[in-house]
Parts: structure tokens; sequence; C-alpha cells
């Protein structure tokens, strides 16, 4: 009941909300501050949003934009102040609250799961209510098409441009009818049209009174669409006015003017112009044409807005990424190997990329250099101890001792020691991107200092950075981005936060790349039919029918309604088995215990569904096979969601307990299985089993819940990427747990069938259905990877399988062939699906 | 100033717990397998008999041989289920090729071991290269070794030669061969992993191969490696059976896949790859192998043994990864 009180209060609130007029205020901040820890993101914002009007947000990178709108959107819980939605102050800002009150949030990074469709990413965000009273593919169509999005609603979101992504997030944003509709940077990846698009939708919303929240870095775009901005800088307002009543020079002054409590060392300022690097026209990834030249001794700035290309730049410049253009280093073009064998990269995502986590601080500063401290390939301990230790006195490496782990270094240390494998490896360039994030101001004068030693010996140094207060006293020389482009290069005293500010938010460039334009139509519609998960079953199908037809050419008797009940009752055990497995492989999992939970449960069986036994204890019988599947699944789901193991570990644990337990209740052969349960299970239709009709009903209704339920979009969103399916609002755990517990269920009903053929409890049986299932699954063409898959595809591979098994026999080839079929057919089967998957991504 | 004083407190507590904290995985399994001994010797004192440990040491060694191949493609993040193919067409070809000459063995021995290094790198190719999960891979190749096994064998033992026997069957100085085999190979492996520029580099690429390939390091290079290692081990470990065993089946192999995955697990290796602990393996194989003698000694049945052998990994998996949890500050 408690429950229920404040669901209501909220409806009443949003009643409310829907009757205020123009000018009215939706959501206040009083007084909001957040701190992490030490670290103060916010302090002190009043900041008041008005009904049916377009307000600003502006501020560089680090300004706290992204934390105050977690925290209107109830991500994050505010240390002090209060919000307050129209009237009514909201004690506890949570993201159901919010949804409940009408606020949509579009992330800069999309929400979008790259495994299902348009239509099925739409359906999993909203809520059912939208897609009532009519066909939910013209519910669908009709969002998108108000966002000017013109793809097919079957295609997988994964062909999807970054652009298109984006209206896709904005569709659904839109859809949810909003009072508060927040936009995080949503033009950063459109091209002018669909920028004109979104501007006349958020005309239209606002008009219907809405509330919108648009966080940008262009002050042109700003001019356009809002009405009041408030400037952020560090985590503060720093002012706030109507648009029209504001200059550019002015709200650029707001926007600068961090305080950086480092000292930077002295720039370059010899008359050296010998350039030891230059680059040319380099294109491609979201870059267009750059330029730029690197003169001995000066050190390079990369800026921009974030997600402008400089990341991208930095990765092309460090030899990881192709790009066409040419990068000459001391006058000598460098292929793309050449350069990633000179260049010492010093990523901006340090615990991903910069150093191995699980390693020593030793080996992280040694192993890309490790070749030095060696004679004839074996590495002396004492010249790599030395080394380490005069590289870290020099860069004043403060650790706790050279085996520490890395990650009990600070954030500047771990970085000091990225710079130490840099400088160690003897590097013909330093690309170093974002080298002071998450550094604290001691360690980033120290890093300052050793790249510009490093520089002043004549080695180019290029920065990114999205800190201009740091680029201003770094660099000799800064190259702003926007949208890929170089836009401005600032030399000499231009070189100064102001101008790498103002050159960055006052670019007017656009995407102009029609590939990557969100009205562009997607290519060729025939494409995404052939990337459906269901793509494989007509193949499968004509291969089968050809191989059977094959045979049938050799012996007659391949075809006969015996051979051909013989092959679908076999291949209806491993099928419902193989379904099992495909839910496992779907959720990104796999489950490798069903094969001895298979010959367990027939091993349970064995002692209750017997002929001498009443046809309560058969019953009984069945329950217990139900029942220990059942808690098989259970346990298998707990290990790897609650005890951190990995599916492999967890299933391979309960595969050897299952196969004790099955030696435990019976140490060889015993307990008959009732003819008259045989004679029901087998019971034959023409040439097909019962058994068989029912698993393609079974195959064909799990793959309809598998698409169109929304069930089924939670195993392949959980399995696509948990992340994103977890921000959709997906129970992540519980579908997991769930999904193994199916898995187990469905072995079950394959362990009736197994029983049946075997005849007798056996501890020994139904192990070989562990790999049996997942070559089926791979057959059908289901990902390892998760997120993608086909219970008709693995219905078709476990037929296959179990027909070229029959084959090899009528044929009267050695078990030689029998493997080698089957080796091929996995290998093959496996390179087809991975090489069309990446054409059709490519 | 605060920040200092932290620095220090980490310092402190990191300095004294962290040389302990890397032989983790060592203490964890020298200290269980020394405790099961103990008890061996006091309530089946005939599972620490001199005769008892001889018999079954050899299959102690061969789980310990297949286990460090197995810790290779672990580390590399992958594993490899094409091990009981790998092992049983090495058995084959050195019993059915040389049929007991002596003087053929010497050419057996090179044909195992390039069908091994054929096998390493068609897996190695399918996942690094084309990018093939491991699983799926390696059962292909594992259909494939197996369907050279009957081309070999048509899967009917055969009686190993005399010469092979003696070298891989004998005793010197009490031991059997087969332990002096898996501990030089132990050796070997410790020694590459943890001295030698492409160890370190192999173990880099394991622990991160994003760190690995941002750095400039042969990502590929070193994943197809430790496919085509791994698969020479297991041919080590074919022929050391195909002497072991007067007349060995075609199936000879298909017994040891879980263990080694077992034993890697227990010798404290994550299968997310990363570090390596050979010579723990090695230990927690001769651990794996005493349970199970222990076992037989106070007469569970065949049964209960793995149902042990299951709670002994899913203790070592928990142990492991809560210390993990832990050590990595989350």
């Amino acid at each position: 009941m408690d429950m229920m009180a404040p669901k209501i209060a909220l409806e009443t609130v949003a009643a409310q909300a829907s009757q205020s007029q123009p000018g009215d205020v939706t959501i206040r901040l009083k007084g909001i501050s957040k701190n992490f820890s030490a670290v103060q993101a916010l302090s002190d914002i009043n900041v008041e949003f008005h009904t049916g009007e377009v307000h600003a947000i502006l501020g560089e990178n680090g300004a706290g934009k992204s934390t105050l709108m977690n925290i209107i959107s109830g991500t994050f819980a505010p240390s002090q102040g209060e919000i307050s939605f129209g009237e009514r102050v909201i004690s506890r800002m949570t993201p159901e609250t919010a949804a409940a009150l009408g606020i949509a949030i579009c992330f800069q990074h999309p929400a979008v799961l790259d495994d299902l469709s348009v239509l099925e990413n739409l359906r999993v965000a909203l809520p059912g209510s939208l897609f009532e009273g009519r066909p939910a593919a013209v519910a669908a169509q009709e969002m998108l098409t108000r966002v000017g999005l013109d793809v097919p609603l079957s295609m997988r979101a994964e062909n999807l441009t970054v652009a298109q992504k984006h209206l896709l997030e904005i569709a659904k944003a839109l859809s949810l009818k909003p009072k508060v509709l927040i936009l995080d940077e949503p033009t950063a990846s459109l091209d002018q049209d669909a920028t004109d698009m979104l501007f006349g939708r958020i005309r239209e919303v606002t008009a219907a009174g809405t509330s919108v929240i648009y966080i940008t870095h262009r002050l042109a775009e700003l001019r356009q669409i809002a009405r009041r901005v408030t400037v952020l800088r560090d985590g503060r307002v720093r002012g706030a006015a109507l648009v029209q009543d504001i200059s550019d020079t002015d709200l650029v002054n707001m926007i600068v003017g961090r305080t950086l409590a480092a000292a930077f060392p002295p720039k370059f300022q010899g008359e050296e112009k010998r350039i030891s690097m230059s680059v040319r026209g380099l294109s491609g990834h979201g870059l267009h044409d750059i330029s730029f030249d690197v003169p001995r001794g000066e050190i390079i700035g990369i800026a921009g807005v974030a997600g402008n290309g400089q990341a991208e730049l930095m990765r092309v410049l460090a030899g990881l990424e192709p790009a066409k253009g040419s990068i000459r280093l001391h006058d000598r073009e460098l292929t793309q190997a050449e350069l990633l064998d000179t260049a010492a990269f010093m990523p901006s995502d340090r615990h991903v990329e910069g150093v191995a986590s699980e390693l020593t601080v030793r080996e992280n500063a040694t192993y890309s250099a490790i070749e030095k401290f060696a004679t004839a390939g074996i590495v002396s301990r004492k010249r790599e101890l030395a080394g380490v230790r005069a590289i870290f006195d020099e860069l004043a490496v403060k650790a706790p001792g050279m085996e520490a782990p890395i990650l009990s270094l600070s954030g500047g240390n771990q970085q000091k020691v990225v710079m130490s494998r840099a400088l160690l490896s003897e590097p013909g360039v330093i690309i170093a991107d974002e080298p002071t994030q998450g550094v604290d101001v001691g360690a980033r004068f120290e890093i300052y200092r050793i790249l510009r030693k490093v520089s002043e010996a004549g080695t180019p140094v290029i920065v990114n950075s999205s800190d201009a207060v740091e680029l201003e006293g770094l660099c000799d020389k800064v190259v702003v981005l926007s949208r890929g482009h170089v836009v401005e290069t600032l030399t000499g005293a231009a070189v100064n936060e102001e101008h790498i500010v103002a050159a960055a938010v006052k670019a007017e460039t656009h995407v102009d790349d029609a590939g990557d334009s969100g009205i562009a139509r997607a290519k060729g519609w025939r494409r995404y039919l052939t990337q459906s998960d269901n793509a494989p079953a007509i193949p499968l199908a004509l291969v089968i029918a050809v191989l059977g037809l094959y045979v049938y050419s050799q012996n007659a008797n391949f075809l006969s309604a015996y051979n051909v009940y013989n092959i679908l009752l076999l291949a209806t055990a491993l099928g419902f088995i193989a379904m099992g497995q495909t839910i496992a492989l779907l959720m990104g999992g796999i489950d490798l215990s069903v094969g001895p939970l298979a010959g367990f449960l027939v091993v349970v069986a064995s002692f209750f569904v017997n002929d001498d036994k009443s046809a309560a204890m058969m019953v009984a019988g069945f329950a217990l096979v139900f029942v220990g599947a059942l808690t098989t699944g259970v346990i298998n789901g707990i290990l790897i969601r609650f005890a951190n193991f990995t599916p492999i570990a967890a299933t391979l644990a309960t595969y050897i307990a299952i196969q004790g337990c099955s030696f435990i209740l019976r140490d060889n052969p015993d307990g008959y299985i009732s003819a008259t349960v045989t004679d029901w299970v087998n019971w034959q239709w023409g040439p097909f089993p019962a058994a068989f009709i029912v698993l393609v009903v079974v195959a064909l209704l799990a793959e309809y819940v598998l698409r169109s339920k929304r069930v089924g979009w939670r195993l392949r969103a959980v399995g696509s990427n948990e992340a994103t399916a977890r921000r959709l609002g997906t129970p992540v755990d519980l579908t997991f747990v769930s999904g193994y517990v199916a898995c187990s269920l469905l072995t079950a009903v394959g362990s009736i069938m197994l029983m049946t053929q075997i005849g007798v409890g056996d501890p020994r049986q139904g192990i070989s259905y562990t790999l049996g299932s997942i070559t089926a699954v791979v057959l059908g063409g289901t990902s390892l990877s998760g997120g993608r898959g086909t219970f008709i595809g693995t219905l078709l591979g476990a037929v296959l399988l179990t027909e070229v098994l029959n084959v090899v026999t009528f044929l009267g080839l050695t078990q030689t062939y029998q493997y080698l079929f089957q080796g091929l057919l996995i290998v093959s089967a496996a390179l087809i699906y991975s090489l069309t998957r990446r054409r059709s991504a490519g | 100033m605060a920040n200092g004083v932290s620095m220090l407190d980490n310092m402190q507590t990191n300095g004294v717990r962290l040389p302990v904290a890397l032989a983790r995985s060592f203490v964890t399994v020298s200290l269980s397998t020394l405790l099961l001994l103990a008890v061996c010797a006091f309530y089946a004192p005939s599972s620490v008999s001199w005769g008892a440990l001889s018999g079954s040491l050899p299959f102690a060694a061969i789980i310990a041989i297949v286990g460090l191949g197995q810790l290779l493609v672990v580390q590399q993040g992958g594993v490899d289920l094409s091990l009981p193919g790998a092992v049983s067409l090495a058995v084959v070809v050195a019993t059915h090729y040389p049929q007991q000459q002596n003087e053929l063995l010497w050419q057996a021995v090179l044909v195992a071991a390039g069908f091994a290094v054929a096998a390493g790198l068609l897996n190695g190719v399918l996942v690094s290269i084309f990018k093939l999960n491991a699983i799926i891979a390696t059962i292909g190749t594992n259909a494939l070794l197996y369907s050279g096994v009957f081309a070999v064998s048509g899967g009917v033992p055969s009686i190993t030669t005399p010469l092979l026997a003696d070298i891989a069957g004998g005793t010197t100085a009490g031991l059997p061969h087969s332990v002096y085999f898996a501990t030089a190979l132990m050796l070997l492996v410790a020694f590459v992993l943890k001295k030698t520029v492409i160890g370190r580099r192999f173990e880099a690429i394991g622990a991160s191969p994003l760190a690995g390939r941002a750095a400039g390091l042969r990502v590929r290079l070193h994943q197809v490696m430790a496919y085509v290692l791994a698969q020479l081990l297991y041919c080590v470990a074919g022929i050391l059976i195909a002497g072991i065993t007067r007349e060995p089946t075609a199936f000879q192999g298909d017994s040891l896949l879980l263990p080694s995955v077992a034993v890697v697990v227990l010798g404290g290796t994550s299968l997310l790859g990363g570090r390596g602990f050979p010579v723990s393996t090695v230990v927690a194989a001769f651990f794996l192998n005493q349970l199970s003698q222990f076992a037989l000694a106070v007469g569970v049945p065949f049964s209960a043994q793995t149902i042990i052998q299951a709670l002994a990994l899913g203790f070592g998996i928990g142990v492991y990864s809560i210390r993990w949890r832990i050590g990595s500050g989350k």
C-alpha cells in the first residue's frame, strides 16, 4: 500500500503540470550541489526551466552539464538542494519518478541495441501502451517518420549510422510526449537537413508546452533554437540570460576563465624551423582532409568540442587505424605498420588501453620495450629493474613497489607508468590522448614537464586535450577540429583559452558525408533481408534436402519412412536440448552442463518410469525430472550472476557435479524405461514422430516469442549489450537466471526423448549432447557472442547434424568421414556466418 | 596533504600484502595439496603408499602436461576443446604408425608433431584472424582431429612399441619417466613465460589485448602461438600415454578435457585470460589426482569422486574470484 501512495501523488502532479501555461516554471532547481567523494562537481546551482521554451545549457567539457542532467533525470541524487516539479517539491528523484513525471532524456551515446531491429529497439524501450490499438509497425513507422528517419523497421540497428541512431533515440523520447525533454548534444553527428528537421520538431513540442533542456557547445545553434541560456563553469552557474540579450563575445567570456592550479614549463623558444613531422590530407574515420606540421621542438595540441574527430585523429596518428593521406616523420613517409611500430600512444581510456590491470607496475612499464633488457631473448631481471628504476626516478613515479598491482597507484602515477613505457621504447613520436585525465594537479605538472623535455630532445609530441587551459599552457601550436575538419590552426600568442574555445564553439561546419546522413536512405532494401537472424534457414533447408536427395540417389532406402522417422526421432532429442543451448547463447553465455543433465535426468526417470510402476509413480518421476532441471538452471544462473563465475566455469562445475550425481544413483546401467511410455513418446504419424512435430511447434512458438514479445527482446537485449539493456530498464539478473532455467527445462524435455532411445538408466549416456547441442546451434546460425540467434535455425541445425551422421552409415563410410563431415560442417558454417556478418556490418 | 597521507597508507598496506598476493595461487594450491596429503596419511594411508603414488603419478603427469597446454590457450582468453582429438591422434599415430617397430618411432613422433602444428595453426588462424569464437573453432578442429584418429587407427587399439614403453613407461631413480617429462615441461613453460621476451609479451597481451594492440604489439601472432604450443604439449602427452599404456584405445584424450580446464582454474589462472601460473597448474594436477586416489582408498565409488572434484573446482573458482575482487579494490 505504501508503494501506491506516491504514485497517485505523482500522477496528480503530472496532471497539474499539463494544465500549466507557457512561461510557467516546469522544473526549478534550488541550491543543487553534488560532490563525488572529494570532488565538487556542482555547487549551488539555481535554474528554472520554463514551460514551452528551449533552455540551453552551455559550458566546457567537465563544466558539470552531464552531472546536472543526471540529477534532473534521477540517475544521481544531489548532495544538497531541492528539485521542484511544477509547484511540488520532489523529495527523492529516481529514474522511475522522472519517467512518471514525463521527463525524457536523449543521451549523447544513444541507448540502442545493435543486434535488435529498429522496431524491436522501439518496442523494448517504450511502454506497450504506445503500440496499442493498431499494428505495432504502423505506430513505429509514425514515430520514425516524425523525425525523418527513413529506414526499414526490420533493419538491424547495427546498420544504422551514428546519426540515424541519434534520430532513433530522439524518436523514442518524442513518442513519450514528455513534459520535459533533455537533449544532450543531439546534433553532434547530424547533417544540416537532419538538424533542421530536429529544430522543427523541437519548435513543435515547445509550442505544445514541453520544456526542452538543450545541451550544446555551439553558439550558432543556440541562436537558432534557444530562448534562454545558462552557462556553467567549474560546476557553478556563471551566468544566465535570454539569448536575444547576450552577445557571442559575452558568452565565450562566461565559458572560459577556468582556473588551473598548475604551472607550465616554458614554451619552445628556439628559432629552429625544421619540420620533424608533417601530416597531409588525412581522411577517413570521420576525418576530412586534416593537414598540419610539427616543427622540431614544438608541442602540438589538438582541440575541439569532444567527439569532433580528435580521438580518431590520435588513433590514426598512432598507426592504430588506417586513413587516406600521408604522414611523414623526418622526411620519410610512413606506412600504418611503421607508424604503429614507431609511435608511442598514450590512450585516453587508461584502464582499457593504457594499462593491463592484472599486471604489476614493473610489467606494465616494460611490456613494449622488454627486448631492451634482454640478451638472446632472455630478460635480465637486473637490467629490467635498473631500467625501470632509472625512468621512474626521472619521471618521479611514486609506487609502493615494483611488484605492486598497477591499479594500486594513483591515476597520475599510472599515467606516468604509461609514459615510462612510452619513453623506454624510444619512440619516433609521442601521441598523447588526454594525458592528464584523472590525474592530480601535482602529477599534471610532472607530465607537462616530461612532454616538454621529450619535445625539446627532438621527438614530435602531439597532445589531444579537452581542457583548453591545458592546451594554452602546454602547446606551441593548436589545431582546432570541428566535425572532423580543421577549423583553425592557432600559433604563437593566439594559443590561448579564449581563442581555442571560440574556434571550437563558433564553428558552423556540419557533417557533410552523404553516407553518414540521417536522412539518407539505407543502402538497398535487399541487404537487410540477408542479415535477418533467420537468413540461415533457407540455405540450411537446402543443404538438408540436397544431401538427402543425393544419398537417396545412391540408396533408395534412405528416404524410406522408417529411416526418415529414425533421423527425425534422434533429431528431436538433440533439437530440444539445442533449443535450450540457444537460449544460453542468445544471452551471450553458454551451458556446458546440458549433456550430463540430460543423462542424469534419464537416470532419475529410470527409478520411476518402469513398466511395473503405477501411473502415479511415473507422474512423480516426470515431476522429479523437471524439478532436477529447474534446480540445475537456478544453480547455474546464480553462480554466473551472483557468484561472479564465468559461464564456462560455472557450467563446467555443474557438468562434473551432475555427472557424479548420475554415478551415485546408478553405477551401471539399470532400470528399464516403461515400454508403454516409450510407445507413447515415439508415437509415429506417417514418417514423422509426433514428438518431432511437437518440437517444430515449440520452435515456432519460441521463435515468435523471441521476435514479438517483450520477454524475447529482453533475452536478446541482455545478450547484445548488458549495460544498454540495463539503461533501458531490463531486469538483467532476472532475465539471465530465467534464461538458464529455461535452458535446463528444455533439456529436461530432451531427456524424455533420450530415455526412450537409451531405454535404460545409464550414467555414461548423454554427455555427448553438450558438444552436439553447441554444434547444432552454431550450424543454425546463432552467434556465440550473444544477442542474435534463431530457434528455427537451431531446429534445422539439429536435423542436419543427425542427417549427416545417418548418411555416413548409410553410404557405408567409416567413422573417419563422420567426424570429417562434422568438423568441416562446423568450421565452414562458422566461417560463412562470421564473414557474412562482417561484410554486412562493414 | 590529505593526498600525501593516503598515498603513504597505500604504500604500506600494499607493500606488505603484495609479495604474498603474487604467489597467492601457488600458496593456496600447495597448502591445499599438503593438507590433502596429511588427510590421506591419516585416514587412508594406502593412498600415499609408494605403490599407490608411483602407480597414479603417471596420470597426474599427463594431466599436468595437457593442463600446461590448456593454460596457454586460457591465458589468451580462449579455451581449447580440441584437446581430446589432439591427444587421441598423437596416441594412435605413435602406436599404429610404427606397429611395434622401434626404428619407426622417431618418424611417428615427427608425424604426430606435424599434425599438432597443423591443428594448432588451424585453431589459431580461425580464432585470431577470422575472429571465430574459440569454443566453435576448437569443436570443429576436434572433429577434424578425430577424423584423423579414425583414418589412422580405424578406431581399434594397437600395441605400443617397446622403445616407447621404455621411454615413457620406465622409471629412473624410482620415479616414473612421465614425471620427469612433466617437470621438465613445467620448467620450460615457466621459464619461457616469466623470463623471456616472448613470454612476457605473451602474458601482457593475454592480460589486455587492447592495451597490447595500443602499444603496437603483435597480438594475433601471440594468439596463434598459444594454440600451436598447446597442441605440441597435447602431442607430448599423447605420445607418453602411448608409451605408458600397453594397448591404448583411440579415445584416450576424451577423459582429459575437463581435468585440463579444472587444473588451470585450480592453479589460479583466470578463464578471462592474462597471467598464467604453470607451476601451480602442475601442483593442481597432482592435487586433483591425489583427491581421486584418496576417494578411491576410502572406498568412495567413482561417482562421488567427480562430485568431490566439482566441489573442489567450484570452491577454487570461488576463492580466487573473491580474492580477485578485493585485490582489485572493487
